[in-house]
């Protein structure tokens, strides 16, 4: 389904080159729920806005559904945002000036549907996250939890074969994040597959398959003395507080 | 245009910034098409032709210094002769008034000498057999005055003249089946009549003011030299000769009589500046429409820059998370045009109604005529079409921001 192989991504400003990844190997099979774990700055984000097409990459290959989209114009991937990927960010970025039900019709109606199969997408999905009664409501009239399950239906209303979630439950409370995660469980058992960056390990245990990121390249957990490091480091400050 | 409902859905909460704009181009359209019309109609105006030939034409005005006003007469046939014979002259006349003199007599005609109503205004140019060479004027029926039937009158004591040239426009209202040719008019209530011996295709009034408009083309010539204290040569000199002719006529003149005033402002004039000075306020009340125009047409185009510039910059998230869920570059880029058409089309709607109320008052105040429709379609599509190329810089703006965009926290 999504397979990285040696894929490297550097910014550049006019002081420094930083390589965001580098030699970065992953291979996400059709149906799979995998966790991407990892510190702060490691790339997380970065390896999820070039997997679902947000942003370019500078070296090596990036196969998406057996195709390599390094040569596919900005139309085409905007195509395939659209209709294989489903997006959820941990700020949920609804559109603020759209209720709930004008939210989740934003990329059925960039797919150019019909209204009224429009229309049976957005219930049913809306109805899926259990917020079918605030179809009127506008984003800011909602709970956080609220919001990103709006979001979620946004993401579900196009049935994509790929979801792509960044932190989506870093706004939310312990009991909030937990039922979103449900969600993403009954979505991935109903056949999709997903890729969730989180940096809460009681959520990443969820998953079927745990990837872990330093430095900008995915490491073999067991061997990579980073890893070892970085859970010290994360060990020292839960038991600070 | 799939997106209107969720623009419109999103207008919504805008309310503030979309009323003010779609009310400046309310306004914008009301005056620029009603500044339009006003310009159409003074450059019609004064494009109107006298029925001159205007080059190589120059006026004098004179007025007597001393001598009493029934000597003035055999003064004016001097003159006359002295102008006829300067060489570079092609020939001259003795008048009371020009087209667009600004002043002259008006009167009434009549069919019927008791009539309490005249059937419409003309003006009187008294002057002689020199006249239709002299204007360039062109007769297009009957004949030119006979020298022995120019006579000399006091104005206190006119009454009329037994023989008149009359203008087209003049004969074919009082004689709308054409036969104005011999017939008998009455250009004084209660007066002998005058025959019409000949019909000049146009000859302009003195005036050229609103007033006039219903009679600038109904001009009497009469054969008579007016005696009294004042005097307008009409001077025509041989083909570009004029300059130096503008220079020895007035020499000439004072050089026969002193006892006269040519003013030094507007006292010799060629005819080209009777006609910038007649139709000055005219030119200049176009030139300040257009410039009222294209102020308010740019204040408007900044306007829309202005905030649709704010609205990108306000929306980029939204924009970057429409581009990662599906929206192309084209879907952005179309967003903002529709939105800004939407509003454009609320703002010409109220716009026309406006224009149209606009005209319907500068009717009533300043005998405005009515606005035509022409106007209004013409300014919808200029202020509608400015409005798509003001917004068009910040929309390709907005279609550049990148679907990462999205991914940025706050
Ligand atoms: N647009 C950018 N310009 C420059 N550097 C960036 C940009 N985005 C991310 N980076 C850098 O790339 C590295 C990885 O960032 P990111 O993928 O956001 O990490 P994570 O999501 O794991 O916290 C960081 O060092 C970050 O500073
Ligand atoms: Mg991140």
């Amino acid at each position: 389904m999504l397979k990285m192989t040696h894929l490297s991504k550097v910014y550049r400003t006019e002081v420094v080159e930083t390589y965001a990844l580098r030699d970065f190997n992953i291979d996400v099979k059709e149906g799979e729920f995998v966790a991407v774990t990892g510190p702060s700055g490691s790339g997380k984000t970065t390896f999820l806005t070039i997997a679902g097409l947000l942003e370019t990459f500078t070296g090596g290959e990036y196969h998406l559904d057996g195709v390599e989209v390094s040569h596919l114009n900005d139309n085409a991937r905007s195509k395939i945002r659209n209709e294989k990927i489903g997006f959820i960010f941990q700020a949920f970025n609804l559109i603020p000036d759209l209720n709930v039900f004008d939210n989740v019709e934003v990329p059925l109606r960039y797919r150019g549907m019909k209204s009224a199969e429009r229309k049976k997408r957005i219930m049913e999905s809306l109805e899926r996250v259990g917020l079918a009664s605030r179809a009127k409501h506008y984003p800011a009239e909602l709970s956080g939890g609220q919001q990103q399950r709006v979001a979620i239906a946004r993401a579900l209303a196009g049935s994509p074969r790929l979801l792509l979630a960044d932190e989506p439950t870093g706004n939310l409370d312990t009991q909030m994040a937990r039922s979103v995660l449900e969600l993403l469980e009954e979505i991935h058992r109903e056949g999709a597959t997903i890729v969730m960056v989180t940096h809460d390990p009681e959520l990443a245990a969820r998953a079927q398959r745990n990837v872990h990121v330093i430095d900008g390249q995915v490491v073999d957990l067991a061997e990579d003395p980073r890893f070892h490091a970085h859970v010290a480091q994360v060990a020292e400050a839960t038991h600070g507080r | 245009m799939m997106q209107i409902k969720p623009i419109l859905a999103a207008l919504k909460r805008h309310k503030a910034g979309t009323i003010l704009i779609a009310l400046q181009i309310a306004l914008t359209l009301a005056i620029v098409c009603n500044a339009l019309f006003i310009i159409q109609q003074r450059v019609d105006r004064l494009s109107r032709p006298t029925g001159m030939i205007e080059t190589d034409l120059m006026a004098i005005q004179n007025r007597w210094v001393g001598i009493d006003d029934e000597a003035t007469a055999p003064l004016v046939k001097a003159d006359i002769q002295i102008l006829r014979s300067l060489p570079g002259v092609e020939d001259a006349v003795s008048t009371n008034s020009f087209p667009l003199r600004g002043g002259g007599w008006s009167m009434g005609v009549r069919l019927n000498p008791t009539a309490k109503k005249p059937i419409t205004q003309t003006t009187l140019y008294f002057v002689d057999d020199h006249a239709l060479p002299t204007m360039g004027a062109k007769l297009i029926a009957g004949r030119n005055f006979r020298a022995d039937e120019v006579v000399t009158i006091d104005p206190k004591v006119f009454e009329s003249s037994p023989v008149v040239i009359i203008t087209k426009a003049l004969a074919d209202k009082v004689f709308p089946d054409g036969s104005a040719l011999g017939k008998q008019i009455y250009i004084t209530e209660g007066a002998p009549s005058s025959t019409v011996i000949g019909i000049v295709e146009r000859l302009q009034v003195p005036w050229n003011g609103n007033f006039a408009n219903k009679f600038e083309g109904n001009s009497t010539l009469l054969p008579i030299q007016l005696s009294g204290n004042f005097s307008a040569y009409l001077i025509r000199s041989k083909p570009g000769q004029l300059a130096s002719v503008l220079k020895a006529a007035p020499a000439a003149l004072f050089k026969a009589n002193r006892m006269r005033v040519i003013p030094s402002e507007r006292g010799v004039r060629t005819y080209a500046d009777v006609r910038e000075q007649a139709y000055k306020s005219d030119r200049g009340m176009a030139i300040l429409m257009g410039i009222i125009c294209v102020v308010l047409l740019a204040i408007t185009a900044a306007g829309i820059v202005g905030l649709t510039s704010f609205w990108v910059g306000q929306r980029r998230k939204q924009i970057g998370v429409r581009r990662a869920l599906g929206a192309t570059k084209h879907d952005i880029l179309s967003y903002f045009l529709t939105e800004n058409l939407l509003i454009g089309i609320g703002g010409v709607v109220v716009g026309a109604m406006l224009a149209v109320g606009m005209n319907l008052w500068l009717m009533q105040q300043f005998e405005m005529a009515r606005l035509s429709p022409v106007y209004v379609i013409a300014g919808v599509i200029v202020l509608l079409l400015l409005g798509q190329g003001a917004v068009l810089a910040p929309a390709m703006r907005a279609a550049r921001v990148s679907p990462v965009e999205a991914t940025r926290s706050v």
